[in-house]
């Protein structure tokens, strides 16, 4: 048995560990001087969704041109904004959607950049290269990536006649078989579509009222609200849920998991929906690597692959012809990948006005 | 000539000083880990936020008085305390027959394996957990299918999952081996020969187990009741998950604000439930004694 504890006095041991903790400093002063030169080879840190790469995407680009990631997952766009305003410059590329990106940039968080100064940008569909929301006169604010309408998926065995509105979401014939996002904020913006509001994010208070009003009949439906995504699906899987809401493709997601036949429909009254985009952090740390990356990772032969992977359009045109080519047109086609310009006709995900006000009409429906 | 300080208390000025030392890095752990995040989140719950959502050093008490002018709020706190009470008192109910077993009638070995088995849970994660009591409880779930299989109900019942019962049965779950330790700690230093002798002198089964017994495991009986309560006035994620729509607790509605960075009035609510922890904890402080759970020779 050592006893070399015995033999330690709290001198010797405050010794050793103040020892112990200024190489650990040092340790980390020189690692961040090393990560603060500027160079076009090493590791950037990039907070994302895990549907924006995948796996050997990353391993071909680290393998190919020596740049490597540093994940972390991003839960929501107010989480990213809000880490981004904690650590800034620790982070280099942060995805957000539509109006997050543009908050982030007034925040003083992200940096323009001449996005045809990409090669690769010129895959992209040419709407894509000019949303006003991301345009201002320091150059653009994110390279567009993917974009869904949020839409309601329901069983045609439970739920007939077919449904064309937000309203079958508040029919009582749907008693506790429906499931919604945990997004408070969406889910009040849901009802004020329903509620023909125009502006769902920036409501005033008799919108609010209205909004509320219809929260109120839907409460008794809601089974549960979904943490994730697969949370729907499964719901959806196991015939305990009838309706949800979704993003584009929940009815090949349900498929796949062995579920029965699902039909999704984009709702009369009009949708929210989010596009979002990689955004340059100002000041990252490994700034210089992040255009080269994005030059490789936004590749058409990468981004048709994320499609088959993760099934929702991209605002790369390059990779649906790709896709056409790989016979996957009826899928791209049906999820819209070829009508980007539908992105205009929906109402953007983004903080409003009314944010504080939607959280608190929420918790008054739904607390005790 | 007089000495204007005792020579004898000098020593024992350094003394004390020399001793306070092993108190330090306690100090700093609660002053860095405790007391300067509480006063960050005192403050914060007394600015606002406003609608660019930056919080604004703007000295209110709105936050507060939101909390205590809307039903809302007032009602789910006291939804969470009646459900953190319940779960408790059915956490103490099951852990202390099941400690009492344990130490009583249960060799040493067996006692081992059998507390192994209660903390093995923790091993996995506490989503998986509550993701599994899903599948248990839910419409398709085990239940269903056995109560099915031995005839008891013709069709899957909606009853076992997504409401308050739910919620109580999970936590009862999670909560339970914090009970069992806790007492099964408590139990263990007890002499059970005092039963015998209390019997012996004439008192009935029920006199001996209120009048020997638990008084000397209140302690831990208190402990156990304070690391069951306490942490379910913050649980989130049990509601969410096998609540639905009807189950949620206080926290379900604070992490919304959290969600939305609305962080002033997230800490002003969430300054309440602490408080009133601070105020259950100085009650029975007293009767506290982590080394009730953590010390076994």
């Amino acid at each position: 048995m050592n006893d070399w504890y015995r033999d330690v006095s709290r001198r010797r041991f405050l010794q050793v560990s103040a020892v112990a903790g200024a190489a650990v400093a040092l340790g980390g002063v020189a690692a961040a001087c090393t990560t603060g030169a500027s160079k076009k080879t090493g590791t950037f840190n990039w907070m994302t969704w895990s549907d924006h790469y995948y796996d050997t995407q990353l391993d071909e680009i680290k393998k190919a041109a020596d740049i490597g990631t540093n994940i972390s997952e991003l839960a929501d766009n107010a989480e990213g904004f809000a880490k981004l305003k904690e650590v800034t410059g620790q982070l280099d590329m942060l995805s957000g959607d539509a109006l997050w990106v543009p908050k982030n940039f007034d925040e003083g968080l992200v940096e323009a950049f001449d996005i045809n100064s990409l090669a690769v940008s010129k895959q992209l569909y040419s709407i894509a290269r000019e949303f006003e929301i991301w345009t201002k006169p320091a150059g653009y604010l994110g390279y567009p990536f993917g974009w869904s309408p949020i839409q309601i998926a329901y069983n045609p065995k439970f739920v007939s006649p077919a449904p064309d509105s937000w309203e079958v979401l508040l029919d009582p014939k749907y008693k506790g078989r429906i499931v919604v996002e945990n997004q408070p904020v969406e889910v009040v913006a849901y009802m004020a579509k329903l509620a023909g509001i125009k502006d769902p994010y920036n409501m005033t208070d008799a919108e609010l009222a209205q909004a509320k009003e219809a929260l109120l009949r839907l409460k008794p439906n809601i089974l549960k609200f979904a943490q994730q995504n697969t949370d729907t699906v499964a719901a959806l899987v196991s015939e305990e849920a009838w309706l949800a809401t979704s993003n584009l493709g929940a009815e090949d997601r349900v498929k796949d998991a062995g579920g029965s036949d699902v039909v999704t429909f984009i709702p009369k009254e009009g949708t929210i929906g989010w596009m979002d985009a990689e955004m340059i952090v100002k000041g990252g740390k490994n700034h210089d690597l992040i255009m080269p990356f994005l030059e490789l990772a936004e590749q058409k032969e990468y981004i048709a692959e994320n499609f088959i992977r993760y099934g929702r359009p991209l605002f790369n045109e390059g990779a649906y012809k790709i896709l056409v080519d790989k016979g996957e047109q009826e899928r791209a086609d049906r999820y819209l990948y070829n009508k980007p310009e539908t992105v205009l006709t929906m109402t953007l995900k983004g903080p409003g006005v009314s944010t504080d006000a939607a959280i608190r009409v929420f918790n008054e429906v739904f607390g005790a | 000539m007089v000495d204007p300080i005792p020579a004898s208390h000098q020593p024992r000025a350094r003394s004390n000083l020399t001793r306070g030392w092993p108190f330090l890095p306690a100090g700093v752990v609660l002053l860095v880990l405790f007391l300067l995040p509480m006063t960050v989140m005192v403050a914060f719950s007394l600015w606002r936020t406003n609608s660019d959502l930056d919080v604004v050093p703007d000295w209110t008490l709105d936050n507060y008085i939101y909390f205590f002018s809307e039903g809302t709020y007032v009602r789910t706190f006291l939804k969470t305390l009646i459900m953190a009470a319940a779960v408790t008192a059915a956490g103490i109910a099951t852990a202390l027959p099941f400690a009492y077993f344990l130490v009583r009638y249960v060799g040493q070995r067996w006692q081992r394996i059998v507390l192994l088995a209660v903390i093995v849970p923790f091993w996995t994660s506490y989503l998986l957990r509550a993701y599994a009591w899903q599948a248990i409880l839910g419409e398709k779930g085990a239940l269903n299918q056995f109560l099915m299989g031995i005839g008891l109900i013709d069709e899957p019942s909606r009853l076992f999952v997504y409401n308050d019962l739910s919620v109580w049965l999970v936590l009862l779950y999670v909560y339970f081996p914090f009970a069992a330790l806790a007492l099964y700690t408590a139990l263990e230093k007890f002499d059970f020969n005092q039963l015998n002798a209390a019997q012996d002198l004439g008192a009935r089964p029920d006199q001996a187990f209120r009048r020997i017994l638990l008084p000397q495991i209140r302690p831990g009986v208190i402990t156990a009741c304070i690391f069951v309560f306490v942490p379910i006035l913050g649980e989130f994620l049990t509601p969410t998950l096998v609540g639905g729509a009807q189950g949620a607790l206080i926290a379900n509605l604070i992490i919304n604000f959290f969600r939305g960075l609305q962080y002033t009035t997230m800490a002003a609510f969430s300054f309440v439930i602490a408080g009133f922890v601070i105020v259950v904890l100085v009650i029975f402080r007293r009767y506290l004694r982590v080394e009730d759970v953590v010390a076994r020779g």
